[in-house]
């Protein structure tokens, strides 16, 4: 068989009754209000009904009675997107929180990986926790007499190295936006760790995709259900560089996985997953200071080039960010949980490298040169690599987006219509110095509030404008616009890791076109005819049948 | 023995001036410090001499001088509440105790009082189950202090003779047990959880070990006497039996100023009485789960309807989100109320030994494997956001229909 | 100025677990750290040691562990001491409290016998007993003062803040004394990267029961006075029923039922 050819499974059904769920849009709303937002916070969400299937059958069956209605189906797990993808406007929840455990684990002797397989809701720290401390059953090994798991504990600590920042995610959730955080610098987003998945199409029917196995042929793939021979086209508009996770894949070669990977849930509903995992490796994190901006982003492309000390992620503070984390300690020092900032400091960039006492000192000479050839020293910087003291700079690094929320939540209480207006744009390496000061200088001309932060090693610094009223809103989602146009001409993308969601498809025109938005209508169309799931993602709400 | 290092020795009396039993002198001809036969070895005056010139070697114990050790005694810690002296209530819980293992040993029960104006203390002590109370009464008793104490305790012990002695491991008990133990190079087993006499007539002295992950016995074989503490709520307190009497022994403390070494400059008493969750009927303790320093909001609604106290796990302690004394567990305290509630605590077993002599306990958690499972008398797998909501209306709507 | 900082190495105590089948403690994964109350004292040290510039105070940080304790140690360094000592033999093995005091008094008098101020956390998030810290400075014949929160010097005095259970008190005392502390600042400290370096050029000594000039007969298991004769699991108690929240009303009726029942709550 051609390998653009995969043949989808027919599974048993059972009687919907026995499903559990809740039927209702009153009831819904009033008793089950979490279903029907995520943290993009939204509002307007709602659901006729909600599902809890247990596993693919139930999933199928349900598929099937939606079907017959003419509904749709979001579909939910750990709701931590922060575009609205898991947001019901209408139609069915299927909330897979009971789908959320390990199934087994193997080891990838084609790719030399372990993995693991898991069922689409567990989150990615229950993961880690699983493999990191070898939670395995015996009976667990994929397959049985090869007996992986009592060799697992015999290998080195492993792990699942993607961090979206929010480990509470679901694996599934993930898969659907291909998320990435700061660690993709080093080990690149969710896709190139995803080595199979499992996926229930609107016909009821399950594809079993693994990695290597269906490659486009002529951008072409042709899925055989039951009934009919749908024609997959993949788009061929040109993808940026820089780190991206806006639309789907295109492409010449695109491996059927990677369609999938990223499709904010257009296709199907994932229901199995195996991950690869890694070697462990201890970490040092560390946090350098600097008294100028320009110096900062000298470090990053000096700390991104050099060949001795190889960071695992570099992330960047600018002073509005640690000005908020300043006022915070000095109101709550246990938040911050980390000495004060100096007010002389203008700009912290956080990395973390490996570690090992052989190359500490070789590693931190290396650090020394650089920081001091950008105005700054190894003295007054911030270094720990106990497991407590990573969870401590994990945590100090994810303050300030929270300090951030906290802000907005509070102003919503006089705005109820305000909302942050946080960036998700990446660019190429040679324009970063560029689109940081278009940043600063058209914010500061127009007088908005605003914090930078982010993954400034791969050119990908989050712009968050907490805007006090209504009319700064309205100034701020101008200038969004502006700085996607902008993102867009240095060659990156207006959504390098949160997808497009509910609440970007008006970016995503900037970078694809009406055209390339119609190639992915017709990827969607062509794979979901009878539009069953997430229809409101990517496109908006209003796509045409 | 009790050895002078005659090079050493200055002759300054100190050693003289400290002994309990006027047991060492400076002979007025040699100006050198010389040991009297009625040496109890309590170690005071080593501790007093500043060059360093006095030591004691301890010899092992022969079985027959062991079986010279007689008698359980109990350290009598008391309390200042509003200008009233009183007796802590872990020393009853020991008396209960220690009441059994003296009857055990076919020996006696004594309490060790010290302290200025106690008088008051000793006939309560008789009605909770002492034969004996030796009365230790000073001027410089009148506030604990380390030296002080330790002094009078080690005299008592090293005339007396016990087989036995328990402390209550409160803050004093422990800054005092190990002072004495240290002195009298004696076995110290901590924060017992059970105590009894084997058929050696051994005391088995049982504690949780590796955070509570496994018990251990411990004994002190070749020592006497052997001592351990116990803390607050982890023993029964005895009813009283008020018509029991019991001997007063009044026991003739010498203590100088120079035996204190450490000076009380103030004292600074907290108007707020605070939280004393070792006190409580009934126990609202929240855990990890409750997510986000506000939802304590909750935690204290559902509190005030129960007409409870609030406490927390070490997770909830170390955010900072609510003060040490609220802390159940094993670095925090141990309760044992009618009724815990176990609120998005998973139970770590660090916490467990905090509370498992509660009467009742009940859990609400959102992880149906979480460990609190297996000890709580009622569970319930779910959210404690969506559950405590409706439980404090239920309790409020039977609030209105009683009215 | 000589102050020496008596620290302890414990597992993340809130990771430890124990396997439900077999009983035995799951180690793997279990990181070693020093200990958070001795974090405390080592910071009141080089808090000291940076507000008192005219006493010149060195900081020696002391252990007593198996070898690995070294990273502990490495950790004080880091944060500012000037050097270490890990008294590490397998004839330390199986020590109690007196027999770890005792180690720990001939290491202070004989490689420090000038000190002036000995600082211990107020007790180990191990074990949790606070009993080591007190007998070391009875053997020692020095003073104490347990359940420090800040300590000044004062000439050849100190004065230490002392939580109580019904407040403060602020207690005197005179050089050499042991304080135990039972907090420091509210942020721990960070070290820098320089910090990190540097600690790896101090000096961290293993110290051997022999250097010490203790023989098997003075510290370890023999020289212990209690034993232990038995180690069990710990009773399990059966939890009662668990029941599903999913639908809260339902459940909360139901928790409400069953404190009627056992009559913690009045029926009505």
């Amino acid at each position: 068989m051609p390998q653009n050819v995969i043949i989808a499974e027919k599974l048993e059904t059972i009687p919907i009754e026995e499903i559990r769920s809740v039927k209702g849009e009153i009831i819904i709303s009033e008793s089950y209000p979490s279903y029907l937002v995520d943290e993009s916070k939204i509002s307007g969400g709602h659901a006729e009904y909600l599902f809890f299937p247990n596993d693919e059958n139930e999933i199928v069956s349900i598929v099937q009675k939606i079907k017959e209605e003419e509904i749709m189906i979001t579909v939910s797990a750990a709701r931590t997107g922060i575009v609205g993808s898991a947001v019901p406007f209408g139609g069915a929840v299927l909330s897979l929180e009971r789908m959320d455990k390990v199934l087994g684990l193997g080891y990838d002797e084609e790719n030399e990986k372990w993995f693991v397989r898991v069922q689409p809701s567990i989150a990615l720290n229950e993961i880690n926790d699983i493999v990191k401390f070898k939670k395995f059953e015996d009976n667990q090994s994929i397959p049985p007499e090869k007996k992986w798991v009592e060799k697992f504990r015999e290998v080195p600590t492993q792990y699942y190295p993607v961090d979206p920042t929010e480990m509470t995610a679901s694996i599934g959730g993930t898969i659907a936006a291909n998320a990435s955080g700061a660690r993709s610098f080093k080990y690149g987003p969710t896709r190139s760790w995803i080595r199979r998945i499992r996926v229930i199409l609107g016909s009821g029917e399950v594809l079993d995709i693994k990695r290597g196995e269906y490659k486009a042929v002529n951008n072409t793939f042709v899925i055989k259900t039951s009934t009919e021979d749908l024609e997959v086209k993949i788009p061929d508009y040109k993808m940026p560089r820089a780190k991206n996770a806006a639309g789907l894949i295109s492409g010449h070669d695109v491996d059927l996985i990677d369609l999938f990977i990223g499709s904010e849930g257009l296709f199907g509903v994932i229901s199995e997953v195996d991950v690869w995992l890694k070697d462990y490796t201890s970490q040092i994190s560390n946090v350098a200071f600097f008294k100028e901006e320009s110096d900062a982003i000298d470090f990053v492309i000096k700390l991104r080039d050099n060949d001795e000390a190889k960071p695992e992620f570099i992330e960047f503070f600018d002073n509005n960010a640690l000005d908020l984390l300043r006022n915070k300690q000095k109101e709550d020092p246990k938040f911050v949980n980390m000495p004060s900032i100096s007010k002389s400091i203008k700009t912290a960039i956080s990395f973390d490298l490996p570690y090992s006492e052989e190359d500490l000192e070789k590693n931190f000479n290396a650090i020394s040169k650089i920081l001091e050839e950008c105005n700054s020293s190894l003295e007054g910087t911030w270094s720990g690599y106990e497991e407590r003291e990573l969870v401590r700079f994990k945590h100090f690094r994810h303050a300030v987006p929270e300090i951030v929320n906290n802000t907005i939540a509070e102003r919503k209480k006089n705005h109820p219509d305000i909302h942050k207006l946080g960036t998700d744009m990446s660019v190429e390496d040679a324009h970063i110095k560029e689109m940081m000061s278009f940043y600063h200088q058209t914010l500061v001309e127009e007088e908005l509030e605003y914090v930078m932060w982010g993954h400034i090693g791969d050119n990908h610094v989050h712009v968050n404008i907490l805007p006090r009223n209504m009319e700064e809103l309205q100034k701020g989602k101008e200038i969004y616009k502006i700085f996607a146009e902008k993102a867009v001409s240095f060659g990156g993308s207006v959504s390098a890791e949160h997808g497009i969601g509910k609440i970007k498809h008006e970016y995503l025109k900037i970078m694809y076109g009406e055209e390339g938005i119609q190639q992915m209508r017709v990827v969607k169309m062509s794979i979901d005819p009878d539009c069953v799931f997430n229809c409101g993602n990517i496109f908006g709400r209003e796509v045409i049948k | 023995m009790l050895e002078v290092d005659i090079d050493a020795c200055t002759g300054c009396k100190v050693c003289e001036r400290v002994c309990p039993f006027a047991a060492i002198i400076v002979d007025p001809e040699t100006k050198k410090a010389k040991v009297l036969d009625n040496c109890t070895l309590c170690g005071t005056c080593v501790n007093a001499c500043k060059f360093d010139a006095l030591s004691i070697e301890r010899k092992a114990v022969s079985e027959e001088e062991l079986l010279l050790y007689k008698d359980v005694f109990v350290w009598g810690e008391w309390e200042r509440k509003e200008d009233k002296i009183t007796t802590k209530n872990v020393v009853f819980e020991l008396l209960g105790k220690g009441r059994e293992l003296a009857d055990k040993l076919g020996e006696s029960l004594a309490v060790v009082l010290a302290g200025k104006d106690i008088d008051h203390l000793t006939e309560e002590l008789f009605h909770y189950g002492a034969d004996k109370v030796y009365l230790c009464k000073h001027e410089l008793l009148e506030q604990y202090s380390t030296d002080g104490y330790a002094t009078v305790i080690s005299s008592v012990i090293a005339a007396e003779k016990p087989s036995v002695v328990l402390y209550g491991a409160t803050p004093n008990g422990r800054d005092l047990a190990p002072r004495i133990a240290g002195r009298l190079a004696l076995g110290l087993t901590a924060d017992c959880t059970g105590l009894d006499i084997d058929e050696s007539r051994q005391l088995i002295q049982t504690r949780p070990a590796f955070g509570g992950n496994i018990m251990a016995s411990i004994y002190s074989p070749y020592t006497r006497p052997q001592m351990s503490s116990v803390r607050p709520n982890v023993f029964p307190k005895p009813k009283p039996d008020t018509a029991k009497q019991g001997v007063l022994e009044e026991f003739d403390v010498k203590l100088s100023p120079i035996n204190i070494r450490t000076k009380i400059i103030e004292e600074i008493i907290s108007k707020d009485e605070g939280v004393k969750i070792e006190e409580a009927n009934i126990l609202v303790s929240a855990g990890r789960g409750i997510g986000l320093k506000e939802n304590l909001g909750l935690i204290y609604e559902m509190a005030e309807e129960l007409d409870a106290t609030v406490a927390g796990s070490r997770a909830l302690i170390d955010l900072g989100w609510l003060p040490h004394p609220q802390q159940v567990g094993q670095s925090g305290k141990t309760v044992a109320p009618n009724l815990y509630f176990a609120l998005g605590i998973s139970g770590a077993i660090q916490h467990l030994v905090g509370m498992t002599s509660s009467d009742t306990i009940i859990a609400i958690n959102k992880d149906p494997d979480a460990p609190i499972f297996k000890i709580a008398d009622f569970g319930i797998v779910g959210d404690i956001f969506e559950i405590i909501p409706e439980f404090i209306k239920l309790l409020r709507m039977r609030k209105q229909s009683d009215l | 100025m000589k102050i020496v900082v008596l620290v302890k190495q414990v597992p993340e105590a809130d990771k430890v677990a124990v396997d439900p089948e077999t009983g035995t403690l799951i180690r793997e994964g279990v990181a070693s750290i020093l200990n958070p109350y001795c974090e405390y004292a080592l910071d009141e040290a080089v808090r000291l040691k940076e507000s008192y510039t005219e006493k010149d105070i060195e900081v020696v940080a002391i252990s007593m562990g198996p070898p690995q304790t070294k990273s502990a140690l490495l950790r004080c360094l880091e944060l500012g001491a000037d050097k270490a000592y890990l008294l590490s033999d397998r004839k330390f093995a199986g020590s109690d409290v007196w027999a770890t005091s005792t180690a720990l008094k001939e290491g202070v008098s004989k490689l420090e016998p000038d000190f002036d101020l000995i600082l211990t956390g107020k007790q180990a998030i191990d074990g949790d007993t606070a009993q080591v810290p007190a007998e070391t400075a009875e053997q020692l014949g020095i003073p104490q003062i347990t359940y420090g929160i800040e300590v000044k010097i004062d000439n050849k005095r100190i004065e230490v803040k002392r939580e109580t259970d019904e407040g403060y008190q602020i207690l005197s005392t005179r050089l050499p004394a042991l304080v135990t502390m039972s907090k420091g600042s509210n942020i721990r400290r960070i070290p820098s990267m320089k910090q990190v370096l540097d600690s790896r050029r101090k000096p961290l000594d293993v110290v051997s029961a022999d250097d010490l000039e203790l023989d098997e007969n003075k510290v370890g298991l023999k020289a212990s006075p209690t034993q232990v004769s038995r180690v069990f699991a710990p009773p399990t108690k059966v939890g009662g029923d668990v029941i599903d929240g999913s639908d809260p009303k339902i459940a909360a009726q139901k928790l409400l039922e069953y404190l009627v029942n056992n009559k913690y709550l009045k029926d009505v």
